[in-house]
């Protein structure tokens, strides 16, 4: 058998499981509610999920335009400059070991409980990764590559556009799927702290009255936001880095995506 | 700075892929002490003449060829290709090709042959024809569509080789451009740089450490000593051409090879 249908049937397991087990009452439904009435509170209340969703969602798309964005132009100033590496790469690095979650009170003081306080949260949160990911991807870029397209008169600028962007778009991609997975996190897990709004608000309200099945149609819901958005970064990826197989980026890119750089929560 | 090469006035053709190297000296400054890496290197190589630049590990011969590239600058002296000093890099007069993995690795082979021409806006049809040219040249035909990883070491090469010709210079350098090749690949890499030399009359620098392709390839040998690199002899290979490998066994070769390996002994 192979691994992919073995993976295939350890889902459908699961979810076999998930159905049964809460069902034959080996598990509470307190703990645990069936698949079929989590989907059934899901969809009686529709509405409430959908613009709860549409919330996270807006502050999902704002916090990664700005983690990403800033990452990506920070990273490539970092990477390419030595002095600016210097100074700011020993900050970023301990600031990575930080578990951030700490300051997200902090921003609701400066930014209220609304959309702000989660978009400026989960930037930041969602930032360093990239700006490392970029930086890294810079920095791996095989010197012998810059040698020859000078020896072949290129200018500063078409070294910058037709060699080092190039080379860098797979290690700053893969920056990008932990980025954008942490701003994820960052938006869903300030919403379940203090807000007013959104799917992490949705299942801390729903928890707190006991309500299960409604707190596991929320959880489901997080949870295809992510696997959406990773199956996004795949394809991107397949479609921009065909050509990395064996070089010293596609490394850097395997040790970034196995987990070599996960952040403290 | 000097005059871009464009409005040099060049001499005249007849000096097309001559490269004059002239009391050439070059001095790393170091943090506590400056590194003499290269000390009143002169020599002269005529046109469509393939020269080869021997030496131990750290003479400065990758250096002296990275200077006839102008991708650096000499402390001292002059340098000038085809009778002009060449301040920067200018494909229209050298093609370099350097050790393996210097192929972008998200283009394909034709593509990156292309690479320098698409750097000076030259249209896309004319870019691919000589592109297309200069892959039937170096035995690709047909291969232009595949990215490096899907090629071979040799192959990798082959296409380096192409995209060093593309622009039609007259001297063509080379810096230890099959050194990551198995020896197989290395001996038929050579046949073929001699037949693509032939077919072409270009002028060709070769740096390499094996002294056994330095011979068989050349026309003649420089000879380079250790840090402070110094040119320590200067040989003519008189062998006939085409070389075969019946003469890597023959005694000419073997006392030309034995001449360069003391020179090399003795500084190394």
């Amino acid at each position: 058998m192979s691994a992919i249908t073995l993976r295939y049937l350890i889902v459908i397991g699961l979810i076999a499981l998930w159905e049964l087990l809460p069902r034959t009452g080996l598990i509470p439904e307190l703990f645990l509610p069936s698949l079929s009435s989590t989907l059934i509170a899901g969809w009686t209340d529709a509405g409430e999920y959908g613009h709860a969703l549409a919330v996270t969602l807006y502050e999902v798309v704002v916090s990664m335009t700005f983690a990403c964005g800033g990452g990506i132009l920070l990273g490539a100033i970092v990477g390419s400059l030595p002095r600016p590496r210097v100074l700011i790469m020993p900050m970023v690095s301990s600031l990575y070991a930080v578990p951030l979650v700490i300051l997200y009170p902090v921003f609701t003081v400066w930014l209220g409980i609304g959309s702000e306080s989660k978009i400026a949260f989960a930037s930041i949160y969602g930032f360093l990764p990239t700006m490392l990911a970029t930086a890294a991807g810079i920095q791996t870029i095989d010197p012998q590559l810059l040698l020859a397209a000078r020896s072949m008169g290129a200018t500063l600028s078409q070294r910058l556009v037709r060699v080092i962007i190039p080379a860098a778009i797979p290690t700053v991609l893969s920056g990008l799927r932990v980025g954008g997975a942490l701003v994820i996190v960052g938006v869903v897990v300030s919403e379940m702290l203090i807000s007013s709004a959104g799917i992490g608000y949705l299942i801390s309200r729903y928890r707190t009255i006991l309500d299960s099945p409604h707190v596991f149609a929320g959880v489901l819901l997080v949870l295809f936001l992510a696997i959406a958005f990773n199956a996004a970064i795949r394809w991107i990826e397949r479609k921009a880095a065909i050509w990395q197989t064996g070089t010293r980026a596609g490394q850097a890119n395997e040790e970034i995506a196995s987990g070599a750089m996960q952040p403290a929560t | 700075m000097q005059p871009l090469a464009n409005v040099t006035p060049l001499k005249p053709a007849a000096r097309a892929g001559a490269i004059e190297v002239k009391n050439v000296g070059q001095v790393f400054r170091g943090r506590s002490q400056d590194v003499v890496a290269l000390e009143d290197v002169s020599f002269e190589v005529k046109p469509g003449r393939f020269v080869v630049l021997v030496g131990p590990s750290g003479c400065g011969k990758s250096t002296l060829l990275m200077m006839m590239a102008g991708l650096r600058q000499q402390t001292s002296g002059t340098i000038t290709i085809s009778g002009a000093p060449i301040p920067q890099p200018d494909p229209d007069r050298v093609g370099v090709v350097f050790q393996e993995a210097s192929l972008f690795p998200w283009l394909t082979a034709e593509d990156n042959v292309e690479f320098p021409l698409a750097l000076r806006g030259v249209p896309k049809a004319e870019r691919r024809a000589k592109a297309q040219d200069a892959l039937k040249l170096v035995g690709l035909d047909g291969f232009g569509k595949r990215h490096p990883h899907e090629l071979s070491g040799g192959m990798k090469q082959r296409v380096s080789i192409a995209r060093g010709l593309v622009q039609d210079p007259p001297v063509l350098l080379m810096d230890e451009p099959f050194a990551a090749l198995d020896e197989q690949t290395r001996m038929t890499m050579g046949d073929e740089l001699l037949r693509i030399w032939a077919a072409t009359g270009k002028t060709v620098v070769f740096v390499t450490h094996s002294l056994t392709e330095a011979v068989y390839l050349a026309d003649e040998v420089i000879v380079m000593s250790a840090r402070p690199g110094r040119i320590v002899d200067h040989l003519q290979v008189q062998l006939p051409r085409p070389r075969t490998y019946e003469m890597l066994s023959g005694d000419a070769f073997g006392s030309l090879r034995d001449r360069i390996w003391r020179h090399i002994r003795k500084s190394a």
